[in-house]
């Protein structure tokens, strides 16, 4: 499903040259569910914006169900945006003059036709929004916002989710419920999740950990020949195939 | 999978992100709103007088058709006329000329316009208006006529007085309250004398070679069957009349008065195009306002994109956007354009004196609307152009990456030698323009010094320009796109493709000139505030230092604000100095008393009074005019030469080039005049004048005279004068001084030439100011039927009619500055956060309120002053050089143009406190808190 070769991404700040990722290669196969580890500033956002085709890397290539995208033209890239990849981001990005129906609904009207309204409301009441539909972000608490965030990536059914430090900014209860939403979602719509996150509890619950290092990989515990078996996590979700 | 998002879906998310941003929006739909409301109810006046004007084209004219001619009718024309009237016309001629009247008991002769009618037929339709109420017949009977009561005021007589015109004493028995054909009529240089015909020949004042206008009016008789007269009817009379008068000239009601209707033309497309500054300065102020509110909407669009957002549905979005306040300012506009077109009549005062039925003129709407639309649509282009330039990764991270590549440490060196070919481009386009303006426009050193240092100044901006240019092709071409839209919207308003083109090209030049030079200001104050050793009072310093925030357009608003300023200023301006040049009596030694219409058996006695007035300070030119008609100039008729004229201007028309604009129509009444030897002031340039007594008809004309008409030593006219025919031969062309009568006679032969004809005889003497009185009183006395012309009274009466001709184009140009003053608005509304977030800091600092209202004054003050300074300057330079033009006198108005800039700085504190004066209220925890 995701395809990573020889990945590099820098950036030049004034005079100098910085190297967030030093050449990446791994893959992802359908319905997997990876965690992306690393300390600050390992480059982990940075691999994920790459994978959801938010940016252009320096070199390498990204390739989603064997179509590279790294280097397609802007409006090609926000097609598979919107139809091959949900995002969900640490800081939610809600649209903020938009009712949390609207901000779900968004997605739909962007890249779909016909009316998306009776699956919005539906994905609302699976976050359990149900009576928060008509509400501006501003209204609901942060972890209401990120449940918001989560109906509206799963809105396009699309086959692979990514998520930026999802509970990044939400206390450990509306954590753990942002989590299980996710996997619930996740599960139910048999997505390729990747998630990224520097909790370690958190990444206990993927199939597969990658973990960064200043740019590179320096453990990826993917490399197995046999799935996992089916285990219950630290928060009490059950996972695996 | 769509492609596209659907209109009604973009619909749907553009209403809803606007939800929250009304009040923003406000200032937008004002600033296209102001000027479609100048541009809707100048065409939407200019329609409905037309209307008013064609409904009421009868009544306008009095007649059905009318013949104005400068002769009286020959025997020939009489009889002529006569079968018309047999065929069941009626007719009857209006007589008009400028003469004298006077109080019988003060003898105060004042130039008045009479107008002598038959009360039994006149008007054939419309009514004339007497107070007290009575009829014609009877005001204008034996004995007595009606006053304009502008006479009574001047003279101090009251109806039932008596008043003296030409050598008849009359009673009056009514005032003039209305004329219906007043606007037909010729132009009133002073009060109305309504008299009739009889009354007129009974005061001698018409005689042969008189300068009365004759128009007969023709009213032709109904159908039978009840119908009104139909336009094919009045039509075949018009051609009947225009070939058995071929003199004169013939209009029917629907033309009314050409010369009015093509001014009313004119000065509707003048108008609309100052109302086209108005409009694109509001799209200035929308293009601001939408790149502020894109700004403001970047996570926004970064989200979008996240989530398969194109940029061109993007774009979409925001483009319904602009639509929709396109849509709403125009729709206000209209309503405003209402109110606009009710102000006209009252700006216009008795100018136009005609009742305006004032209807909605769906054209003028359209016309307005399609305007303000187009406009908002152009000048939004190249902030919605940003949108493809946003990328979603904005909002993973703040790039840093430098998009130039520019590291900012470029050298000195190199960044010279960037500039130097532009340099040098700017150079060679100087000293051409110095070469090309110095050979044919003398006198404009100072514009082409301004010239070259606004060139030398571009190109220092040339490497940023053409870098800007190959980063960004499609805004570049977006700036194209808005010259091409404002040029055909000029052509629509003006109906000229040449003029809309030089309009847009001008008025973006305008603009650049404007923002560049508003630029340089503000950089060189922060450059003078930097280096400088004064210590300023921290209110200042902070007050101008507000002034470069960082997303304050500072420059874009003061060349806004700026344009508006010059506008009005620069019609203010000219119209002092042109006034103020009518104000100005002439040379002691040119006339400033003229005659007209001197009896060749009254020229001696006239003399004889000239030279008994103390007054009198130079000998008097005396001219003999013969009126005569012209039949051929070297053997082409009158017929051909119109023929011909019309056929060359079709050529050129089609060709798309110029006529030659040195060569007239063939004249068709002309005044002879002679002398035995060459006219004081005169000189001859080519040929040879006649020895005194010489009798063959021999012709001197001017220069000027000879290359309109195309003619030369050799040529040979032949001149109509009653039944005798002249034939002169060019023997000599002049050239005059420009101050002596005589240069003003368009030919003369020897005196021999014109024995026996009649001759009317025009003068001009040199008085006293402060004995003209006495002299036109001594004048009216001896010769009452003489028209005696005080300069300064006939230029008091022009005076009056710029004034009010001005007031119209400073009342347009103010939409201007209420354009800059919203465009202000918006910009400092839009920087509101800030300003309270400021506002915050500063009152937990410990700042009062009071110091805080300082700070802001001052920024806001600087802002006008700037603008005030740029926009002034700008205006000065403009008049200048138009006044130039025109020889008229430019002086600088110092006091003026230091009042004016206080005004602009106070204008724009007021308004920037109206658009900010809440947040003074806010209190700091309230604002810290919603962080």
């Amino acid at each position: 499903m995701i395809a990573v070769e020889g990945l590099r991404k820098s950036i030049r700040n004034g005079a100098r040259t910085v190297d967030i990722l030093r050449g990446l290669d791994f893959n992802v196969p359908k319905g997997e569910f990876v965690a992306i580890m690393g300390a600050s500033g390992s480059g982990k956002s940075t691999l994920l914006g790459l994978l959801a085709g938010l940016d252009t890397p320096s070199a390498g290539e990204v390739r989603l169900n064997g179509v590279a995208i790294s280097y397609l033209p802007e409006d090609r890239l926000a097609q598979v945006r919107g139809k091959a990849v949900g995002f969900v981001f640490q800081s939610y990005q809600l649209i903020p003059t938009l009712t949390a129906l609207e901000n779900v609904l968004l997605s739909y009207e962007l890249n779909a036709e016909g009316d998306g309204l009776a699956r919005a409301r539906q994905l609302m009441a699976s976050v359990g929004l149900g009576d928060r539909m008509d509400h501006y972000p501003v209204q609901l608490s942060g972890g209401e916002q990120q449940r918001v965030a989560l109906a509206r990536a799963f809105v396009m059914q699309p086959p692979i989710v990514l998520a930026d430090e999802p509970t990044g900014n939400l206390d450990t209860t509306n954590g753990a419920l942002v989590l299980k939403l996710l996997l619930e979602l996740n599960r139910k719509e048999g997505t390729t999740l990747v998630l990224v996150t520097h909790d370690a509890t958190l990444a206990e619950c993927a199939d597969r950990r990658i973990v960064l290092r200043d740019g590179a990989i320096i453990s990826d515990d993917g490399n197995i020949s046999q799935p996992r078996p089916e285990r219950q996590t630290p928060f009490g979700f059950r996972v695996g195939v | 999978m769509a492609n596209g998002l659907a209109w009604g879906t973009a619909a749907k998310i553009a209403a809803r992100e606007m939800r929250h941003t009304r009040g923003k929006f406000l200032f937008v739909i004002l600033s296209v709103a102001i000027g479609v409301a100048a541009l809707t109810g100048v065409r939407g006046f200019s329609a409905s007088f037309r209307a008013t004007l064609l409904d009421r084209a009868r009544s306008i004219m009095a007649a059905d058709l009318a013949a104005r001619t400068n002769e009286q009718p020959t025997p020939n024309e009489m009889k002529s006329l006569e079968e018309i009237r047999a065929g069941g016309v009626q007719t009857t001629t209006v007589t008009e000329m400028m003469s004298m009247a006077a109080s019988p008991s003060a003898m105060n002769p004042l130039l008045v316009s009479l107008k002598a009618v038959d009360p039994a037929l006149y008007p054939f339709y419309g009514e004339i208006t007497l107070a007290p109420a009575m009829s014609l017949k009877t005001a204008l009977g034996p004995g007595s006529v009606a006053v304009g009561d502008d006479l009574l005021l001047r003279t101090g007589l009251h109806v039932g007085d008596d008043v003296r015109v030409g050598g008849e004493t009359f009673r009056i028995a009514a005032t003039v309250v209305d004329e219906p054909d007043r606007l037909s009529g010729n132009f009133e240089a002073g009060p109305r004398v309504l008299i009739s015909r009889a009354a007129l020949d009974a005061t001698g004042l018409l005689g042969p070679g008189n300068h009365a206008t004759e128009r007969v009016l023709f009213k032709l008789p109904p159908p039978s069957d009840g119908r009104p007269v139909s336009d094919a009817a009045v039509a075949a009379l018009k051609t009947n009349v225009a070939a058995l008068l071929p003199e004169a000239q013939v209009t029917d009601y629907r033309e009314t008065n050409p010369s009015l209707t093509e001014g009313l033309d004119r000065a509707t497309s003048l108008l609309s195009l100052m109302s086209l500054v108005a409009l694109v300065l509001g799209a200035v102020g929308v293009a601001m306002a939408m790149r502020a509110h894109l700004q403001q909407r970047l996570d926004t669009i970064a989200i979008m994109k996240s989530l398969g957002a194109r940029s061109g549905q993007i774009m979409k979005i925001y483009l319904l956007q602009t639509l929709l306040l396109g849509l709403a300012g125009g729709l206000l506009g209209v309503l405003m354009g209402v109110a606009v077109q009710l102000a006209f009549p009252l700006v216009l005062g008795k100018l136009i004196n005609v009742p305006t039925d004032l209807h909605l003129q769906p054209r003028a709407i359209l016309v307005g609307l399609g305007a303000g639309l187009l406009t908002t649509l152009l000048f939004t282009l190249p902030p919605l152009l940003d949108i493809r330039g946003v990328r979603p990764s904005l909002i993973l991270r703040r790039d840093t990456e430098s998009e130039t590549g520019d590291d900012g440490k470029t050298s000195f060196l190199r960044r010279v030698l960037a500039r130097l070919p532009w340099v040098a481009l700017a150079l060679a386009v100087t000293v051409v323009s110095v070469v090309v303006v110095s050979r044919h426009w003398p006198g404009h050193s100072l514009e082409l010094l301004l010239e070259g240092i606004c060139l030398f100044a571009a190109a220092g901006f040339g490497p940023a320009i053409w870098n800007w240019t190959r980063r960004k092709p499609m805004q570049a071409g977006s700036f194209l796109l808005i010259i091409g839209g404002i040029a055909v919207i000029a052509t629509t308003l003006s109906d000229s493709a040449e003029v809309g083109r030089v309009f847009s090209v001008w008025l973006a030049i305008v603009l650049l000139v404007l923002l560049a030079a508003s630029a340089a200001v503000l950089w060189g104050l922060k450059f003078f505030l930097n280096r400088t050793r004064l210590h300023l009072p921290s209110a200042l310093r902070h007050g101008l230092a507000n002034l470069y925030r960082p997303g304050n357009p500072s420059a874009a608003l003061l060349a806004a604000l700026g344009m508006g300023v010059m506008q009005i200023m620069t019609v203010y301006l000219v119209q002092r100095a042109v006034v103020n040049e009518l104000h100005i009596t002439s040379a002691p030694n040119l006339p400033n008393v003229f005659l007209v219409d001197i009896a060749n058996t009254e020229i001696d006695g006239i003399r004889t009074v000239l030279k008994a007035q103390p007054g009198v300070t130079t000998q008097p030119e005396l001219v003999p005019m013969v009126a005569a008609r012209v039949e051929t100039i070297d053997g082409v008729t009158q017929a051909e030469a119109r023929a011909k004229a019309d056929e060359e201007r079709a050529q050129a028309q089609a060709q798309g080039t110029p006529r030659n604009s040195r060569r007239r129509r063939m004249p068709r009444g002309v005044n002879l005049t002679w002398a035995e030897e060459i006219p004081v002031g005169t000189k001859v340039v080519s040929g040879e004048w006649w020895k005194a007594g010489e009798r063959r008809p021999q012709l001197a004309i001017s220069q000027q005279q000879a290359d309109w008409l195309g003619m030369k030593l050799g040529s040979t006219i032949v001149f109509a004068v009653e039944d005798t025919k002249i034939a002169a031969t060019v023997v000599a062309l002049t050239k005059d001084d420009g101050q002596h009568l005589f240069g003003r006679a368009q030919f003369t032969l020897p005196k021999t030439a014109l024995d026996g004809l009649p001759v009317v005889w025009s003068g001009g003497v040199h008085a006293d100011p402060a004995k003209v009185g006495e002299l036109q009183r001594a004048l009216y006395v001896a010769y009452p039927t003489v028209t005696v012309i005080n300069v300064a009274q006939a230029l008091e009466t022009v005076r009056a009619v710029v004034i009010q001709i001005t007031y119209v184009i400073q009342f347009l140009a103010a939409f201007s500055i209420f354009a800059g003053v919203v465009i202000l608005a918006s910009s400092i509304a839009g920087t509101k956060y800030r300003r309270t977030r400021e506002v915050v800091v500063l009152k937990t600092l410990g700042a009062t309120r009071g110091r805080i209202a300082t700070i802001f004054s001052i920024e806001f003050a600087v802002l006008g002053l700037v603008a005030g300074v740029v926009g002034i300057g700008f205006a000065n330079l403009i008049v200048r050089t138009l006044l130039l033009q025109m020889n008229v006198a430019y002086k600088a108005q110092l006091l003026l143009n230091f009042s004016a800039l206080a005004g602009v700085a106070a204008l724009t504190v007021a308004t920037g406190w109206m658009a900010s004066h809440r947040i003074l209220e806010k209190k700091p925890l309230e604002v810290l808190r919603e962080e």
